[in-house]
């Protein structure tokens, strides 16, 4: 019984966590189209700016908040540099965002060395749930994750900011000609994707040895989240996608290694993509 | 010699010149060049220039899909590692039959039959663009994730030795290839080979399908070509030609681990492709063997800034000069006859 529960609550800090990671993705993709091979090295900024802010003496807090807007200001810079005249080219800001992810790793590489580096556990420790070990500091992520994307939901659906956004992805011409500012629209989404992504690579960095490429494991996993979830579909797609990828790999990893169990969630996922291009919430 | 003579050929020397500025013509060049590098160098240059001749074959398989096709994917290197590691199973293993026949065979067989197996799945459902990047990208993870679970047979993260391969030619006797040069003699014609046939190939009414589906795959389809069958065929080649050059490659270099299908290598291989100028297969296969060649001087030197120059220079070609540096040449080229 324990196990079975334990199981469970694995999955779903592992479900959310990945969600998390995820979320930033599903904004940029999902709501402005551009495919960004760059999510990884935005993960990886995020936690390396969280590094230098808490090895310069910042409280964890404020230290996720500065690196958050650091990579925000990169996404600006990328959005405002390269990305803009690409929005109706899909395939081209693929292409773009990885010479992007290429260009910062190397930067990171030049800037912060290659070694491993470790962001203390601002909140170590784990507490007793029925019986099960429940590290403390992912459930508080776990948690985050989820009030995160209810709270974009929210934003999504009840606010003025939020039926903007919506008519942008319905009918962009038709939005412009309403007088709605779409480029700067357009800025907006993906500076606050670049953002969220950037918050999640500082709140994830003191889970794992931050590295150049530790943005490279969730690179992926987050874009078959956002196509399995469905694109666009931010508050279901993210979490039913991040349980899909995520969550299930704890599932198998009980019959297999966790490595093949990998292999095994990727597999099934391009079966899904290839049966359901439009994720499992829609039909086609 | 080639087929479109300008019109000013009657001019003494302009026919040569544009032969030598043609493709073939530039092609039979790079390889003179390459099959005189032993006269001149000895020891590592003739070492290391295989493995990034195969590096180049590698790129091929993708410049064919990506500049005639317009298919991207960002997984060759999971083929290349697959037909590294056959070779090493089929060195091991042995067999009744020579063992290196086995591996090259077997590397184009497995690398052939998986592609046009998951082509076909992608292709006959519709999915192209981003998500088959993302589903070879993800393709390639797997190979690598597979060769380190799979630790008893692959040897996990450590990697697996092979072999060196004699090749024998029945009645002729057996060639050890251990020797460097004998090595760098036989690798050099595949590569040319290879080159061969796959530039032959874009020239066929194949070939010019492949590039109708390119700029436009619906009109293909409503003239009554069935699309996915042409896709399907041509990811089979390229497969089986990353996976034949893998085979080389782990022979050649003695020894092969799981980080040769990663995420990086891959990359790698796009870099390559792009810089060298896709349309264009002797661009891709030179882009190739220069980029890793660069690379490989450089990283003794400098190799983070190296590394972002590459970089830069992959975004430079996708927002400005789409053909690389091939196209750049070739409309060079196009600019002076045009004088």
């Amino acid at each position: 019984m324990s196990t079975a529960l334990s199981v469970v609550v694995d999955a779903t800090l592992i479900t959310l966590i990945l969600a998390l990671a995820a979320f930033g993705l599903a904004i940029i993709y999902g709501l402005v189209g551009v495919i960004n091979m760059g999510h990884g090295a935005m993960l990886t900024l995020g936690a390396y700016l969280t590094w230098a802010a808490t090895t310069a003496g910042l409280p964890f807090l404020v230290s996720i908040l500065l690196a958050a807007s650091g990579v925000a200001f990169v996404g600006l810079l990328l959005e405002h540099i390269v990305i803009r005249p690409f929005y109706d080219k899909p395939f081209d800001t693929l292409l773009l965002t990885w010479g992007f992810f290429l260009v910062s790793t190397e930067v990171i590489k030049i800037v912060f060395g290659t070694d491993l580096r470790n962001v203390a556990n601002p909140v170590p420790g784990a507490f007793d749930l029925a019986g099960i070990q429940l590290p403390a500091y992912r459930t508080m992520i776990a948690c985050f994750s989820l009030l995160l994307i209810a709270g974009s939901a929210l934003v999504f659906f009840y606010t003025a900011l939020g039926i903007k956004i919506r008519a942008l992805i319905q009918n962009q011409e038709m939005a412009w000609l309403l007088g709605l500012d779409v480029s700067r629209m357009y800025k907006l989404v993906f500076v606050t994707g670049s953002f969220v992504a950037g918050l999640a690579g500082a709140l994830i960095s003191p889970m794992l040895s931050v590295d150049p490429y530790i943005g490279n494991i969730f690179l992926v996993r987050s874009f078959f989240v956002v196509i399995v979830g469905g694109i666009g579909q931010l508050l279901g797609g993210t979490l039913i996608g991040s349980f899909l990828i995520g969550g299930s790999e704890t599932l198998f990893a009980l019959f297999t290694g966790q490595v093949f169990a990998q292999t095994v969630v990727f597999a099934l996922a391009i079966v899904v993509l290839r049966f359901r291009p439009h994720g499992v919430l829609r039909a086609r | 010699m080639t087929r479109r003579m300008p019109v000013r050929q009657s001019l003494l020397g302009a026919s040569s010149l544009d032969l030598l500025l043609s493709e073939r013509g530039a092609a039979l060049v790079a390889f003179t060049v390459l099959a005189l590098l032993p006269v001149f160098f000895s020891g590592y240059v003739i070492y290391i220039l295989p493995q990034y001749m195969l590096f180049g074959v590698l790129a091929m398989s993708l410049g064919l899909l990506w500049g005639f096709a317009g298919l991207v994917s960002f997984g060759q290197a999971g083929f290349f590692a697959l037909g590294a590691y056959t070779m090493g199973l089929a060195m091991k293993w042995g067999g009744g039959i020579e063992p290196a026949y086995l591996g090259l065979l077997l590397s184009l067989l497995i690398g052939g039959v998986l592609a046009a197996v998951v082509g076909y799945f992608l292709f006959s459902a519709g999915v192209r663009g981003a998500y088959f990047v993302l589903i070879t990208l993800a393709l390639s993870i797997m190979v690598e994730q597979i060769a380190v679970s799979q630790s008893q047979i692959t040897g996990g993260w450590n990697g697996m030795f092979i072999d060196r391969m004699s090749l024998s030619f029945g009645p002729l006797g057996k060639v050890s290839l251990f020797e460097d040069a004998a090595m760098y003699y036989l690798i050099l014609p595949i590569v040319a080979a290879i080159y061969v046939i796959l530039y032959t190939l874009t020239k066929t009414k194949f070939g010019k399908v492949l590039t109708g589906i390119r700029e436009n795959e619906d009109r293909l389809i409503s003239l009554g070509f069935d699309a996915s069958l042409y896709k399907t065929a041509v990811f089979a080649i390229s497969g089986a030609v990353a996976c034949f050059a893998g085979a080389l490659y782990g022979t050649h270099a003695n020894f092969v681990a799981p980080s040769l299908a990663g995420v990086l290598f891959s990359t790698e291989v796009v870099v390559w492709v792009a810089i060298g100028g896709r349309g264009s297969l002797l661009g891709v296969l030179l882009g190739g063997i220069l980029v890793a060649s660069f690379s490989n001087y450089l990283s003794a030197i400098t190799p983070e800034y190296w590394q972002l120059v590459l970089g830069l220079l992959f975004v430079a070609v996708i927002l400005y000069f789409r053909g690389g540096v091939a196209g750049a040449v070739a409309h060079l080229v196009n600019t002076r006859r045009a004088k």
